[in-house]
Formats: structure tokens, sequence, C-alpha cells
């Protein structure tokens, strides 16, 4: 008989989310459901009657995780709509902007799957915050990194947290000689320390991958050879940056997709029939709990060619470099391997620019209500914002951000884990619960939500 | 040294910027941690899933009330707190929550977001979007020595957080608005160029030596009016700014 | 002393030993020489400073505006900057007389013009905003530590552009393209034109023109700066500076012996303290005197301040 477990909420990610996983007698998921439970702030909604020059800054505040792609998509989205070309040294800072960002997020993320994992050669969990050897070393090298990440998006973009100096058209500021010296001093640091950070990781995780079994909550867990494989292929639409409807072979088809609501895919009303006391820390919700994902689920599933994909990291790896391990250990890898990967993108673009180049378009079109989309590949993978601007007005506004295409496929990949380490796989996908808490257009008759766009 | 202050974070409806901003102490984070903070309850950060009792709490983001879920944790956080700080624009004042009017799927009834100060009982105000690492640094190096430290320093650290504490009695409201009503309509305004530096969203210039306004770029954050020395000021702390700099440093040392 | 001139280590009469920045400079060239010292040797790596229209409209990079049409700008107002070449800093000097928002640039400086050690001048105002961003940091991320150096400069009011333009135009009947230079000394507002004609207004004319936000400062000499300067108590051509913080005792110590400029003990020279804490002293009781009528303004109804 299947039993009922669920994890709620769900820690070391952003955002509020939970798993309702239906598992079988030896604890095996046989179907698992990863959904948000953040509140829908209703950004998409809010944004139409206002101008495109603030709906990207709000747009950035969605989350505060990967608010540079927000930001950028946004932005660009709102660019491609009213036809808008910008100068190429605008381009250039959002492109290190942008590198920067990734370079914090993944180092972030390094803190957060830590405690699932083990000092190699030892039974010691990772504690990243505490003041022990081999860990400060570690832990402080992760957070000069970020430091790194978080300058040089700060001297690029205005700021780092939410950028400050990206607009519709451009850029407000280009940077001095002397910022690009600086940024470019800061990237030459960052390598080496990317470098000894990535190899450590991908050490700590083949250890772990190495493991005949984990312990959670003082339970002896089987870890599984096949733990996090999934076959729902994989979406990205650049090895670094993005792709907009503005470019001559944009990497992102707008017919291909579609988003369902959660209705169809995720399980109706059930009742909490397994309980854990142990399950660190807290414990796992009480017997008899009704859930409901169905209903509960605050974002809906969109498709690519009919069904969920991933993106992220390994998306990027698969689709532009031949990558090709599965798995949660795989994804963690890949993410790893573009720590070094976006420093050297970055000192390429630091030198391309010209601090004295203009980076604001001459002529800024107040629109006439053409679609526009921009697709922007976040630290957790593509971000895409499709919008029309109409008379400097936001008419139509839509987020299709990473982890909403993460929850359906991440929740395919459950399948088969000891209901255990469901977190683990899920933190795999480095998941931003509040960015994801959006839903595009109702699509009750199954009809493309493209051809509603267009129509 | 005393013990260690224990610290609860309650993520509402924010973005986790201001979670970042904490983390963005860097090596600092490290070394509050070791010495002055014990993180007891921080979903994003630790394993713990429901709120813990501490000394205190931050808390990020507005409170949606039309979730349940989320007016619960709120309360629960008032009442096992001793301190609850206002961490952020949306938490003191909404930030673009206020723009909020419901109606999209999946939860198209979640419609209506306020600030915490509408909700419980708000001690402190970190206001501005995102809030500050060094004002986050601040602030619980302050709550540290107010609880667990000598006479002056609980003195200091009363003295300081002041203002923060006013803020947050102050009210739930403030944006480039409050710039214009409490301080250039006040006749306060003497044109220095805080409230430009310190917006998030480059919505002010200065025209004419005096606050200029995008209010269609303003986001309600309320980090201009709190940056402004002539919304608050307060001579007995900024005259010792040397002293309390060195002393917040050494902390960290 | 009372604390109407605030905390300081050292007090003393100087001007610069260099005559080019005497050349421009309103008095001793304190600020000019001090920033070029700290620029020279790296105390800084550049500074927020008071422009005119001809520079800004030439290095528009150095600024923080767009859209702005350069021909309608009138003559001297003045533009936030950021300058990092002595060459820069020379072609800024001089006291504008109408306000300068500074502070407006202090994040800014430390994004993309990618200082880490700023240094900053402004009146006692703005020396106010930066300590409370040092403390307060609510909109300023990362700025507090960078700054490296704030000069501040004495300051009895500042007056909006309108009403420099009024005082020139209408009681000076000069026209604002040919004033050369702007001073308040010795109880009256010196109009300098550049054909060498001199108009001295009496400040009683001047003050309906103040801008109405000084009248609740309680700061004359700057109180907050690292080192503060200003003409009032040293004699002609000399300026009065306090040496208030660790920062400002160092640099201090450190141009003197790079023997950048010259001095005289304070309480060698006339007019000398007694001018200054005399004048100090005047403008914190008349704000005082504002700041209490505020707060019986309306019927039961106070005016805000901003002092808790």
């Amino acid at each position: 008989m299947s039993k009922v477990v669920e994890i709620s909420p769900t820690t070391r990610h952003e955002g509020h989310s939970k798993l309702v996983l239906k598992v079988n007698d030896q604890g095996i998921i046989e179907t698992g459901n990863w959904c948000s439970i953040t509140p829908v702030r209703g950004v998409e909604k809010l944004a139409v009657g206002k101008t495109p020059e603030q709906v990207p800054k709000i747009a950035s505040r969605v989350c505060g995780i990967c608010p540079i792609a927000h930001n950028l998509a946004a932005t660009e989205a709102m660019e491609a709509s009213i036809k808008c070309e910008i100068p190429k040294d605008a381009k250039m800072l959002r492109h290190i902007l942008q590198l920067a960002n990734r370079l914090h997020s993944i180092a972030l993320h390094d803190i957060l799957i830590l405690p699932d994992l083990y000092i190699p050669g030892t039974e010691v969990m990772i504690n990243p915050f505490t003041a022990e050897e081999p860990v400060r070393t570690v832990a402080k090298r992760i957070q000069r990194l970020r430091e790194i990440g978080q300058t040089v998006g700060q001297i690029a973009g205005g700021d780092c947290i939410h950028p400050r100096n990206t607009r519709v058209g451009g850029m407000y500021r280009n940077c001095s000689e002397q910022a690009k010296t600086k940024m470019y001093d800061l990237a030459k640091e960052g390598l080496v320390l990317a470098k000894a950070q990535m190899d450590f990781m991908i050490a700590v995780l083949r250890n772990y991958q190495a493991r005949e079994s984990v312990t959670v909550g003082g339970m002896k867990v089987a870890l599984p050879k096949t733990l996090g494989y999934h076959n729902q292929g994989y979406l990205a639409t650049d090895a670094f940056y993005g792709s907009s409807s503005l470019d001559e072979c944009p990497t992102w088809d707008i017919d291909r997709f579609k988003e369902v609501r959660p209705w169809d895919w995720y399980m109706g009303e059930m009742e909490v029939s397994l309980e854990e006391p142990r399950y660190p820390v807290g414990g796992t919700t009480k017997l008899g709990t009704k859930v409901n994902p169905q209903m509960e689920a605050c974002t809906g599933i969109p498709m690519y060619d009919g069904q969920p994909v991933e993106v992220g990291p390994r998306a990027r790896l698969v689709t532009y470099k031949n990558y090709d391990e599965k798995g949660t250990v795989g994804q963690n890898i890949a993410r790893e391997m573009e720590y070094t990967d976006s420093l050297y993108e970055m000192i390429d673009c630091i030198d391309a620019l010209n601090p004295d180049g203009k980076v604001v378009a001459d002529y800024i079109p107040d629109g006439d209500g053409s679609l526009g989309w921009a697709s922007n590949e976040a630290p957790r993978g593509t971000d895409v914002h499709i919008t029309r601007v109409k008379d400097w007005k936001v008419q139509y506004f839509s987020m299709l951000v990473p982890t909403t295409w993460n929850f359906a496929t991440c929740s395919a990949a459950l399948t088969g884990a000891p209901w255990q380490l469901a977190e683990v796989i899920m933190r795999g996908y480095d998941p931003c619960v509040s960015c994801a808490t959006h839903m595009i257009v109702v699509d009750e008759d199954n009809k493309l939500v493209a051809q509603k766009l267009i129509q | 040294m005393a013990d260690k202050i224990t610290l609860g974070y309650t993520h509402l409806s924010g973005c986790t910027g201001c979670t970042v901003a904490l983390a963005d102490n860097y090596a600092g984070l490290l070394t509050l941690l070791d010495r002055y903070v014990d993180l007891k309850y921080m979903p994003t950060l630790a394993d713990v899933r429901h709120v813990q009792k501490v000394d205190v709490s931050f808390v990020e983001g507005s409170c949606c009330i039309n979730d349940k879920l989320a007016v619960e944790e709120l309360k629960e956080t008032r009442e096992k707190s001793t301190v609850v700080v206002a961490l952020g624009g949306c938490a003191c004042y909404g930030n673009i929550t206020r723009f909020s009017r419901g109606g999209q799927q999946n939860q198209p009834q979640h419609e209506a977001y306020l600030p915490i100060g509408d909700i419980i009982k708000v001690d402190v105000y970190i206001p501005g979007c995102a809030p500050t690492p060094q004002m986050i640094r601040n602030v619980a190096v302050m709550a540290y020595l107010l609880l667990k430290g000598t006479k002056e320093q609980k003195e200091l650290a009363t003295a300081f957080l002041k203002p923060l504490m006013m803020a947050a009695q102050r009210g739930t409201t403030a944006c480039f608005c409050e710039l214009m009503t409490e301080v250039i309509n006040q006749g306060l305004c003497m044109g220095c160029g805080s409230c430009a530096s310190a917006c998030p969203v480059n919505a002010i210039t200065h025209e004419y030596g005096k606050p200029q306004g995008e209010r269609d770029l303003c986001i309600k954050c309320g980090a201009c009016y709190n940056q402004c020395p002539r919304s608050w000021f307060s001579f007995d702390v900024v005259e010792n700014y040397e002293a309390i700099n060195e002393a917040i440093m050494a902390a960290l040392q | 002393m009372g604390a109407e001139l605030g905390k300081y280590k050292a007090c003393v009469s100087a001007r610069s030993t260099d005559k080019e920045i005497l050349k421009h400079a309103q008095d001793g060239g304190i600020v000019t020489s001090l920033l070029g010292y700290a620029l020279d040797t790296g105390i800084i790596d550049g500074a927020i400073v008071a422009v005119n229209k001809e520079f800004a409209a030439k290095h528009q990079s150095l600024i923080m505006r767009d859209n702005t049409n350069w021909d309608m700008v009138e003559p001297w107002r003045p533009f936030p900057a950021v300058v990092s070449t002595k060459a820069d800093l020379l072609a800024a000097a001089g006291t504008k007389y109408n306000i300068s928002p500074n502070v407006s640039m202090i994040k800014e400086a430390t994004r993309s013009f990618g200082l880490d050690k700023v240094g900053i001048v402004g009146t006692p105002c703005q020396m106010q905003a930066v300590r409370k961003l040092q403390l307060y940091p609510i909109g300023a991320r990362d700025v507090g530590a960078a700054v490296a150096l704030a000069v501040g400069i004495f300051c009895m009011e500042n007056f909006p552009y309108q009403s420099i333009l009024q005082l020139v135009e209408d009681h000076a009947a000069m026209k604002m393209e040919s004033v050369k230079k702007m001073e308040i000394g010795k109880g009256k507002f010196w109009i300098y034109g550049k054909r060498g004609q001199v108009v001295q207004l009496p400040l009683k004319v001047t003050h309906k023109y103040e801008q109405p936000g000084c009248h609740v400062c309680l700061d004359y000499v700057a109180n907050l700066g690292d080192i503060s300067t200003g003409s009032v108590g040293s004699p002609d051509g000399w300026s009065t500076v306090f040496v208030r913080s660790k920062i400002g005792d160092s640099v201090w110590a450190n141009a003197m012996a790079a023997g950048v400029f010259e001095t005289q003990p304070i309480e060698k020279v006339k007019p000398g303290l007694e001018l200054v804490t005399k004048l100090a002293n005047e403008k914190i009781t008349k704000n005082k005197n504002t700041l209490e009528a505020r707060k019986t303004f309306g019927v039961g109804k106070a005016l805000r301040s901003p002092y808790i």
C-alpha cells in the first residue's frame, strides 16, 4: 500500500515550497509533487498599465537571488516590444552584470547544499558555518567569491541585489576606466578562487556519489545510483546570456511553448499517512493532515513541445557543450563547472567594454503594442519575459521563470528515490520559488498560449 | 562576553533580497555567527522548519492577508520573539507589494498585502530595497549589545536603535511622497542629495538643488525618506560617529 | 570653548603654498589643495565636488545628469561631479553659493566610477548626511567605509539658484555671465565682476532669499567633517581650519609635512576664533528659536522637527 508523506516547508532554498510524496512500503517515491506555496504577489497583473521603465524594476524584486535575470529579461522584453536596439557597450555592461550575478549565485548555492554532503573520507556532514577547518577556509572562499561577484555587479549595474543602472534603451551610465580596471582585477582574483572552489565541490560531490548510503535524521538511507534521474529533456537559450525576439535567429520559440494549470499535473486531495518525527528538523507533516497539491500549488506547469523540461546549468551544458551526466550529482557538478566559465566570459566582456562608448540608444520608441519577448539565462535556468508595450504603457506582461519550468521536471525526477532524499534532489535545481510563483495565460482549451498572445 | 543572542528569520512575501543582503556581510557574517548571533530559525539557510522562540526575529516581506499560513506565521513570530525587526522595504512599507491587486493564477485571491506593522507590533525598522548589509550588521551588533552588553553598551545600543524604533512607530507608509510631505513641504529640505543616492531605482534627481521624484518609477521602499538627514537625525548618535563606527568594526575583527 | 564649534583636535589659520591654486580658489585654497594632496598621495582616488556648467557640459561622464540641454542651463549653476585629477579639481575650485547636492553622487562614486576611497566636500548639513549614511546606511550599501576624506565648509545658509539670480541681476544689477566670484564676508555679500567691478550687498537684503531648510540647521562650522574650513576668523587670503577626526588629523599632519600649507596659530590672527564662535552662536541661537517657533506654528499643530 502506498503512503503519503509531506515535507513542508522545504528548506535551504529561496521561497516557500513543499513536497508531497506518495511512497511504497520501502519508502521509495512512486509519485512526487513539488509545489510552491508562496503567496502570489501578482507581478504580471500589477504590471499592466505601468510604464515599461518601472516594470523591469518591479520584476527585479520578484526574486532577490536572480534579480538580475528578471530585470534584464523584463528590460529586454520591453525593448523587443518597442523595437529598440541598444548600443554595444550597454550590452557589454549587461553581460558583465549578469555573469557577476551567476558567480555569486553559484557560490550561495554551495552554502545551501553543503549540509547534505560529507567531508570526503569521513562520516562528518558539512556545516558551512562551523569555525572548524577545513570548512572555514571553504566558507571564507565562498564568501569572497560572492563578494567579487556582487562588487563587479555593483560596478556594472549600479547595485548588485536589485540593479539600479539598467534602463529601457540601454544603461544609465557607462563605467570609468578606473572602474573597468577594478572589475578586471576582481575577475582575475575570482578565477583563481573559483577554480579551487570548483575542484573542492566536485570532489565532495563525487565522494557523495560513491557512497552506498547516507544518514538523514539518524535514519540510514540507501543511496540509489540513479538519484534524480529523469527523461524530460532540456531547454537553454544560450550558454551564457540569452536571446530575444529582436534577434536574427532567436533560440527560443514561443510557438513551442504552452502552460497549463497544476490541476492536470498534480495529485488531488489526500491524507498524510506517514509521519516521521526524526526528519530534520521538526519532522514531517502530522498524520491525518489533508493535503491537496492541485489546489495549493501556486504555479502553473509550463511545457516545451508538450512536456516539462529541465532548465539551468546542466541544460546549458547539455545544449551547448554536449555535457551528458544525469541525476542530481551531475546537475550539481554542471553548476560547479559554470564557475570558471562565467569568469572567463566576464573577463572577455570587460575587455570588450569601451568606457567612452555611449550606453543609451539615440531613439527610444513608445511602442505600438507588438509582442516582444526576451530570455535571460538566470543561474538556475531560462527566464523568459513576454510583453506588449503601447504608447509607453505596458499592456501585457508575463514571466516564465526558471523554477516554474523545473517544478514539474523535478517532480518527475523524484520517482524512484527514497523519500528522505527528496529535498536533496530538489536542491539540485537551486530553486527560487518566489519568482516561480507566476503563471502565464490560463489554457483551458489546451490552446497554444502563443496563439492567444499573437492574436 | 556573554553568550550569543538567538535570531529567527521569518520569510513572508519578500524576494529573499534581504537574505542576500544579510549574507553579503561576507566574512563578517561568519564572525557574527561565531560570536554574537545564534541562528535558530531561518529556512533559507538552515533546516529548522518552524518558527522558534528567539530574542530577535527579522521578518522579510509583507504579509498576504489572504494567505492563512502567512498570517499565522507572522503572529507566531511576534509571540515567540522579544524583538521583532521589520527587514526591508516590503516588511516596513509594503514596497512593490503595495501595487499588488490580485487576479493572478494560480491563486487569484491573493490580493491584499500589508506591511507587517499593520498586523503586529514591530519594534525596529530596517528599510530599503534591498536593505544594506552594513545596516543589518549594525542592528545585529546593537541588538547584541542591548541584550547582552554592559550598562554603557546598553545605553549606546538604545541610543542607536531609538530612531529605528521611532521609524517603526511612525507608520507603514514611506516613499518619495513622504519626502515631499514630511520634509520638503515642512520646509526642511536643504538639498544635500542623500535621497537621490539612496534611491534604488534612480527615481530621484535634483533640479535646481531640490529633489525631483519620478513617481512612476518609485517602488515605495522608503529608503529616500529614511536616509534623509531631515527625516530624522540624532545628534547623540551621529556626533559620536567615529567611536560607534570603531566599536562596530572592532566587534567584527 | 562651547559646543558651537564641535569637537576638534586642532585649529589653525592656513593657506595653500600653491600659487596656482590660490589664484583660482575662494580664500586660502584649503579645499582644493587638500583634495589635490589627497589625490596625489592616494588617500583618495576621486572626489565629489561642485563644478560649473562649462565643466559639466564638457565632462558629462563625470556628472549624473542625462537629458540636459546645456544651452538652457544658466551660468553659476553648480553640478556635483566626481573628479580624479588635479586639473579637474582646479577647474572646480571656488564657492558657488547655491545648492549642489554633492551627496547625491556618493553611492555612484563607488559604483560606475570605481572609487575605493572617496573624497567629498560639502556644507555642514552634507557632512551630517554623510555621517548619517555611515551609521545608518539605509540606502547606501558599501559606501560608508569608502568615504576616505570628508571636508566640510563653514556655512551660515545657502541659496536656491533663483535667489542668487535675483541678488546678482536685480539687487546688484549685474549679469550672471559677467560674475567672476561671489563671497560672503565682513557682514556683506560681495559680487566681483569679470571686468573688475565690485558690488556689495548688506546681508539683510540676502536673508529673504535664503533656503528655508537652512533655518533649522544647528551647525555652522561643519562639526562632522574630518577637516572643516572657511574664511571666517582668518585674515584675507587665509582660511580657518579645524582638524576634527582621526582621519583628518592624519591627513592634515601629512599634508603639513609635505609643505602643502603654511599656517599661523589661530590665536595670533585677527579676528580669530572669537568671531567664529560669535557667528556660530548667532546661527545656532537663531535656528533654535526657529525650531521652537515651529512647535507652536499652527493652532494646536506643530511643524516637524527632524531632531531626536
